[in-house]
């Protein structure tokens, strides 16, 4: 791989983890935080991937990669779930109306 | 090939959790609920045998270690203390829950991601390579996730569970990202081998740093740690007692199997996991002391004693004896005992006075008022828990203070002999918090919730009298405990090279 195209993926996974924490921090709808999650895992993903390269050990950077993206699925099911539930006892997905635990 | 037997002790838990839910499914239809709790009882019975067998090898070989392709695993001294504290307290935690949790839509699924979730926490204690330390971290995760919303009807339980995933996925990508800087720079993920590589280099300390702040979310490091009073305060109560005596436990197990492969990365992870443990001590206290609800207090506490860990374990980071860890690992422990214990005690108060007449208040130190008197067995082990976390002689927490305050003391450096006096005036101002709980107990008028609270069943009560007698008796004979804490505090020692 050359360094320009080292650089690019490097940035790309900068970017993405900056546009997750970004969106971590302003989003107010559940199923939308549930996606920007999934953008800082394709982030980590994609790191790997990178640094699997940079170590000259792109097979074992790429099954990490996919296992990552496998175990995460589970969580963003898990938070998808818990939206679910969130809609049906509230009415809404808005993350200010589950504000009741203070203190 | 032979299979060493802590592969037993991961794999039984794991292999028998799906089993768990089937039995409990299979008792749904033929109308024997038990049949769910009686299964996971036996799962666990039985892994008990390899961890009979795993201790002893481990004491005639020394650690020792499994390969296959990309699984590693090893056995050694602090992985067989998580594995001793989760499985103990497992144990007692699903003998507890049998009228907990009856008449609880889902209680099969209870039982089952309780075990797996036991299961894969020895998991996480004996692993050698830091993917599958990720792996193991987002599993328990997983499973925690859905205990802490157990009542999924409770609009309180959701906000704690999405409060909760949110903080934990978030922290475990920041771990992720560290395992990248660090496969990029050393080329290798075995735990051993990056600490014989790995050299001082920004971006290793960028690695060190994630590791910190994400596996700190778990371990409740203040200011990351807003989640956990909410998911220890909604979740049931046997869960409480889990992710508070063990799962933060093992947070902090992964944080320093991480931060023990980059120590020839930098001296500064000693000052700076004492600088956390003493900010966790004081906010912990400070949000602790003026709580009404019994469940936010103590899990508030659990601040505090994840604040006396990191104390003992940076001392030995820093000053490289092994007494620091062993004092912190050996408190691991006896919070793991203590910790449960309260919230076991709270939680069948909070079932006779609330939960069993139907409703899902939570349970305020006024409603205890006079519960000695209706009570007895409960209110004796709440306040025997309590005491012991204040640091109390002759309970089991005053003696794993005391062996951390005398490692800081042994160091003799101006800078931690402040440290542990701090620590020990936080001791003592959390009993500020504690005694008014034993005072409405004991000395107070029984008020209206426990003059119209259901009796209590026998076997709720068995798991309080096993830690009650366990925490009097460690106070007692704190040595009855080295055979797990002098190895595991050997391991430290390992890890730093000393």
């Amino acid at each position: 791989m050359n360094p320009t195209t080292l650089k690019l993926c490097l940035m790309a996974v900068l970017s993405l983890v900056g546009i997750g924490l970004y969106g971590l921090m302003i989003c107010r709808n559940l199923i939308k935080m549930v996606i920007v999650l999934q953008i800082l895992v394709k982030a980590a993903a994609l790191g790997l991937i990178l640094a699997g390269q940079m170590s000259s050990q792109i097979n074992l950077g790429q099954s990490l990669g996919i296992t990552v993206i496998v175990a995460d699925t589970i969580v963003a099911v898990v938070g998808m779930a818990l939206a679910v539930q969130v809609q049906r006892r509230l009415g809404t997905l808005d993350v200010d109306a589950l504000s009741s635990l203070r203190g | 090939m032979t299979y060493p037997s802590f592969l037993w002790l991961i794999a039984l838990p794991l292999v028998t959790a799906p089993l768990v839910y089937l039995a409990g499914r299979l008792g749904k239809r033929i109308g024997q609920r038990v049949l769910a709790q009686g299964a996971a009882i036996a799962s666990l019975l039985a892994a008990w045998m390899p961890f009979i067998l795993a201790s002893v090898e481990l004491r005639i070989y020394g650690p020792h270690s499994f390969a296959a392709e990309a699984i590693s695993l090893r056995l050694d001294g602090m992985g067989l203390l998580l594995a001793g504290l989760s499985l103990g307290l497992g144990t007692l935690v699903v003998l507890f829950s049998g009228s907990y949790m009856a008449n609880e839509a889902g209680e099969e699924k209870y039982y089952a991601m309780l075990v797996a979730m036991i299961g894969v926490m020895i998991g996480l204690g004996c692993t050698g390579d830091l993917f599958n330390l990720w792996i193991w971290f987002e599993a328990m995760a997983v499973s925690s996730y859905l205990l802490v919303a157990f009542y999924r009807d409770q609009p309180a339980s959701l906000e704690a569970g999405i409060k909760y995933l949110v903080q934990s996925a978030a922290g475990s990508v920041l771990v992720l990202l560290g395992i990248g800087l660090v496969l990029s720079q050393t080329g290798t993920l075995d735990l051993m081998e990056i600490l014989t590589i790995a050299e001082t280099s920004p971006l290793m300390l960028a690695a060190g740093a994630l590791f910190l702040i994400g596996f700190g979310v778990k371990t409740a490091l203040v200011p990351l740690h807003t989640w956990l009073p909410d998911a220890h305060a909604q979740a049931p109560s046997g869960i409480s007692a889990m992710l508070s005596g063990v799962v933060i436990e093992a947070g902090m197990i992964a944080m320093l199997r991480s931060l023990l492969a980059l120590t020839g990365v930098e001296s500064l992870w000693g000052p700076l996991l004492m600088g956390f443990g003493a900010l966790n001590m004081l906010a912990g206290n400070l949000l602790a002391f003026g709580q009404k609800q019994v469940k936010r207090m103590l899990a508030y506490s659990s601040l505090v004693h994840i604040g006396y860990m990191l104390v003992g374990l940076g001392i030995t980071f820093y000053a490289g004896e092994s007494g620091g860890a062993q004092g912190g690992l050996f408190h691991m422990l006896n919070h793991g005992l203590m910790k449960g214990m309260a919230f076991l005690a709270a939680g069948t108060l909070l079932y006779a006075l609330h939960l069993s007449l139907g409703d899902h208040k939570p349970l305020l130190i006024a409603d205890l008022a006079g519960a000695a008197k209706r009570y007895p067995i409960a209110a004796l082990t709440l306040s025997l828990a309590v005491l012991g976390l204040g640091g109390l002689p002759p309970l089991a927490g005053f003696m794993s203070k005391w062996q951390i305050f005398v490692a800081g003391f042994e160091t003799h450096n101006a800078w931690i002999g402040a440290l542990v006096a701090f620590a020990a005036l936080n001791s003592v101002f959390s009993l500020a918090y504690y005694a008014p709980l034993v005072n409405a107990v004991y000395r107070l008028e029984p008020s209206e919730s426990v003059l119209s609270g259901k009796p209590l069943s026998g076997l709720m009560k068995v798991p309080l009298i096993v830690l009650g007698l366990a925490t009097v008796a460690i106070g007692i004979w704190p040595a009855l405990l080295d055979w797990l804490t002098v190895p595991a505090g050997a391991t430290v020692l390992v890890g730093l090279g000393g």
